[in-house]
């Protein structure tokens, strides 16, 4: 089994033992370089937790200057503590200790004796739940005093849902200033470390947030903070640090914004000879290009704790400021919607010919802004197309080419709302950080064919990725509905903030990406952008009915739409040169702050890349600035095993998906019955299933006490206790299973191969 | 217990629209979460799909519900041609939500190419009496001048209504006038699937 069972020196009751193998079999499968169950929800739950986690360190003895390597660290969940103002997580991690090297051990020689005969001890760790402000606040060293990178960032990106920058700021200097207080004459200062860290976590506040500290005139956060400085910290890093930020920000405040010459007009007007676009007649690629410089501007400039569901979506109209950047955003999406709609209504006196030749140049840019992974624009378009005045103009879009009409098939799908989103999600997981754009579905011969061109000059290509935002303000604003903001009577809930980060990391990573863009300013294009004239919906409809009058009174209801038999849709890449780098990358830095964005490997994947994954999993800081972060991940070198063609997937699954419901005797709820897909894997056994699908229904006990069966037309198959699930499945039929309680007579009996039915 | 029998149910797609803020995405998380509160991810697939027995018929809800997107409105038409049904959500609130009503009834009208379309006025809120700007009269009233039925909702503990609201669109969806259109009508965009080949 995953978990040494003779490791557990604390008393574990023998229900939890079974929820701690479920927690803990991530880690442990993927240590023992073994595929895990693959489910994908379930285990990215598992991973982003711990990689999220604040680990408050070993409180075992002191061990501060022991250095000891994790080999193989099985984690199992003990339970919860609450100390005053907080409450924690606390998992117990078996570490195996190395014998210190000869130059490891010269400048620890003092722990030398200590730790040679010791193979491996358990510690506990603990993980910050909720908590006070102030309780948090002190989080940001941990028990040991040391520096919690991933805590941090996590505090730093969402504190603002709970406090303001002032509060946390004093509770921080106010942290400093206790913990010099209590020094002891004499006697080393045993508080030096956590001062030092709190030190450190002001650095990284002020390199990664400096609007937080910007408030003019007075910028009164800077000046407390040079006020400390001068009182406990002269002529440090720190003071230097901030009194240069208040110099600089002086400087800039005094610049009269009205003195600095409006840069576009400048820059217009000395350019002889303007060029003039006119649809459809335009360099396509150029157009896209150009759309995608003013998607980059925007979001480089996107702060992603603005996205937060406490700030966007449940901000009111009058603090709207606080979210302009992300406002800034949706502005622009419109903007580029509103500007496909008029420039194909907007002179109802054109043949459909011309008109469709308008759309035809409308959906080969979108297809250059698929190619340079600007799906920000593209969704922008599309949507533009498929708005109703545009949608229904049926003439219009029968003399379009068939072979445009199924491109364009192709790139709307991508933003199906089918499975949640799951097209656009994968995509991003996929091409995110990848140089190119390279992803088709199996049904997208145009753009398989695009992207083959494409990637023939491939040398000198690269691109960042600009995301739809839409879709993480969504899930924003379901975690921020979903989770609640406080717990256990008023304790700040940082579970959710660490849920809410892993969104916010996202956003992050692509924006670091985004610097790959190098697109320069075509004032031609900023002033044919300028001058389209804008229609509001209603307008655009009158006009739509003008051209094509509405078909409502005779029963012609036929849509352009020529899709027919459509095969479900999946994405596959045939390269596999570059397509995985995505999932390498993070998948061999475990700790990496992005982790949220690896969920999706295939079990073969995972163990293709677990050989180097068993990392010790060390917090690699996120970068303060992150612009520089995710560039320097795509130089990081793979293995090329790290993807599958398409080929061998296809003969063969690795895994199935089935569906579990579960049935109990108790009352039935509602009517509805719910059931979750959960992975099988090629080795998963009946109890490992169990398992896995008494997580995703949210059952906790003992696996033991559920028999599992597939759901078949004429009976129910009831799967034997140890049997290898994936083969002992019937594929001919749907694989839809139940999960139901063992009767109590059947407890002492163990499941046989039953093929006994069921009665409800 | 019943539990849904393994082929042909039919999947009916919702939509939930309505203003920013007036709560649509407690009402949706409400009616998919009640049972799993811990963990919630937004970002799996079946986080908005759910089987459901009404009036001893089961179908799989599928629900679409954009909150933190309503001001991109460039694409609102887009997800509104998805839609077997709607709910038309506004907070009692909020006078303007309940004004802006109108508007995407017209919206949906218009997508469709239709008089009369599946959609229930849903008036959230209502736990919150003392802030009450709405009243039910006003409520019944839009109701009945765009000719679709009235519910009131609280997503707050206890739920009122969440799960009458949603069975209720179905009703609604399986009730409507069969029209020659229809078969033609559901035409949509290809259906992408799970895509498990990653």
């Amino acid at each position: 089994m995953l978990l040494p069972t003779n490791s557990s020196p604390i008393g574990i009751q023998h229900e939890l033992y079974h929820s701690v193998t479920e927690k803990t079999k991530f880690f442990a499968s993927k240590c023992v370089n073994k595929s895990p169950a693959k489910e994908k929800s379930a285990d990215s739950l598992r991973r982003s937790r711990f990689r999220f986690c604040v680990c408050t360190g070993p409180r075992k003895s002191n061990k501060k200057t022991v250095k000891w390597y994790v080999k193989q660290p099985t984690w199992r969940l003990w339970g919860e503590e609450k100390a005053d103002g907080a409450l924690y997580t606390v998992y117990l991690k078996k570490v195996r200790y190395h014998r210190p090297t000869r130059s490891l051990s010269s400048s620890h020689s003092d722990s030398d004796d200590e730790i040679s005969h010791l193979e491996w001890e358990t510690v506990r760790v603990r993980f910050v739940k909720a908590g006070t402000l102030k309780r948090l606040v002190e989080a940001l060293s941990t028990d040991d005093g040391e520096l919690e990178t991933t805590y941090i960032n996590v505090f730093l990106a969402t504190y603002r849902s709970f406090s303001t920058p002032k509060e946390v700021l004093k509770l921080l200097l106010q942290r400093y200033t206790d913990l010099s207080e209590t020094q002891s004459n004499g006697k080393p200062d045993p508080h030096e470390q956590h001062r030092k860290t709190l030190i450190s976590a002001l650095h990284v506040w002020l390199d990664s947030y400096p609007e937080d500290f910007k408030e003019p005139p007075n910028h009164s956060a800077l000046r407390q903070l040079l006020h400390f400085c001068e009182e406990y910290l002269p002529s440090t890093e720190l003071d230097a640090k901030v009194r240069h930020r208040i110099e600089r920000y002086t400087r800039e405040s005094q610049i009269d914004p009205l003195l600095a010459p409006p840069p576009a007009f400048a820059m217009r007007s000395g350019q002889p000879g303007w060029r003039v676009y006119k649809l459809p007649e335009v360099p396509v690629r150029h157009f896209a290009e150009q759309l995608t410089r003013m998607d980059v501007d925007l979001f480089k400039k996107l702060v992603p704790h603005q996205c937060l569901g406490a700030v966007w979506s449940r901000r009111d109209k009058s603090r709207s400021h606080e979210a302009a950047t992300v406002l800034a955003t949706v502005n622009q999406f419109n903007a580029v919607s509103f500007r496909v709609i008029s420039s194909i209504l907007v002179d109802p006196g054109l043949r459909f010919n011309d008109r469709a030749a308008i759309i035809s140049t409308w959906i080969d840019i979108a297809q250059e802004l698929r190619l340079i992974k600007n799906f920000s624009s593209l969704k922008s378009i599309i949507s533009g197309l498929q708005s109703n005045p545009i949608y229904r103009l049926q003439k219009t879009w029968q003399s379009i080419p068939k072979e445009k009409i199924e491109m364009f098939d192709e790139l709307a799908r991508i933003f199906s709302e089918d499975n949640n989103q799951m097209t656009q999600r994968e995509l991003l997981m996929r091409e995110g950080t990848a140089k190119f754009a390279d992803t088709f579905g199996e049904n997208d011969k145009h753009l398989q064919k695009v992207f083959q061109k494409q990637n023939h000059h491939v040398a000198n290509i690269s691109f960042g990725t600009i995301p739809y935002l839409g879709t993480f303000l969504t899930d924003l604003t379901m975690i921020d509905t979903a989770i609640p903001d406080t717990i256990a009577e008023g304790l700040i809930n940082f579970d959710k903030r660490r849920k809410e980060f892993e969104v916010l990391a996202q956003i992050k990573l692509l924006q670091g990406a985004a610097n790959a863009y190098h697109f320069t300013e075509d004032s031609a294009f900023d002033r044919w952008f300028d001058t389209i004239l804008v229609l509001d919906d209603r307008e655009a409809y009158q006009l739509s009915c003008q051209i094509e009058p509405s078909s409502n009174a005779n029963n012609s209801k036929t849509k352009r739409r020529s899709s027919g038999h459509q095969k479900n849709d999946s994405i596959a890449s045939t390269s596999s040169s570059n397509s995985s780098q995505f999932y390498c990358d993070i998948d061999s830095t475990p700790s990496s702050p992005h982790n949220s964005l690896d969920r999706k490997l295939s079990p073969s994947q995972m163990s293709n890349s677990s050989s180097n994954s068993s990392l010790p999993s060390l917090d690699v800081s996120l970068n303060s600035s992150h612009s520089g972060s995710a560039n320097n991940k795509l130089q990081v070198p793979h293995n090329n095993s790290g993807t599958l063609s398409t080929h061998s997937q296809k003969s063969q699954p690795d895994f199935y998906i089935i569906k579990v419901t579960y049935e109990t005797d108790s009352v039935e709820t509602d009517g509805i019955v719910l059931y979750k897909s959960i992975m099988l894997s090629n080795n998963e056994r009946t109890p490992q299933v169990i398992r896995n699908s008494m997580y995703k229904l949210g059952l906790e006990g003992n696996p033991d006490q559920y028999t599992l069966a597939q759901v078949l037309p004429e009976k129910e198959m009831i799967l034997p206790s140890n049997s290898n699930v994936y083969y002992a499945v019937n594929t001919q039929y749907n694989l839809n299973f139940i999960l139901r309680p063992k009767r109590t007579e059947e407890k002492e009996v163990p499941a046989k191969n039953s093929k006994s039915k069921y009665k409800l | 217990m019943t539990r849904p029998p393994n082929e042909n149910i039919p999947t009916v797609k919702l939509v939930v629209v309505g203003d920013g803020g007036v709560g649509k995405s407690a009402i949706t998380i409400q009616f998919f979460q009640k049972l799993f509160v811990t963990d919630y991810d937004p970002t799996i697939e079946d986080s908005y799909l759910q089987h459901v027995e009404v009036d001893s018929q089961w179908c799989i809800l599928d629900v679409l519900d954009t909150a933190g997107q309503e001001e991109f409105s460039a694409m609102r038409e887009q997800y509104m041609r998805k839609g077997d049904g709607f709910l038309l959500v506004y907070s009692v609130t909020d006078k303007n939500s309940y004004e802006n009503i109108t508007h995407f009834h017209t919206q949906i009208l218009r997508v469709k190419d239709r008089d009369t379309y599946p959609m229930l006025l849903v008036a959230n809120k209502v736990d919150l009496v003392h802030l009450r700007k709405v009243t039910e009269e006003q409520g019944r009233d839009l109701a009945h001048r765009l000719g679709i039925p009235y519910i009131e909702t609280s997503a707050k503990d206890p739920p009122l209504n969440i799960d009458a609201t949603f069975h209720e669109v179905v009703r609604i969806i399986r009730n409507q006038p069969q029209n020659e259109n229809d078969k033609r009508k559901k035409k949509k965009l290809p259906k992408f699937g799970r895509c498990i080949l990653l």
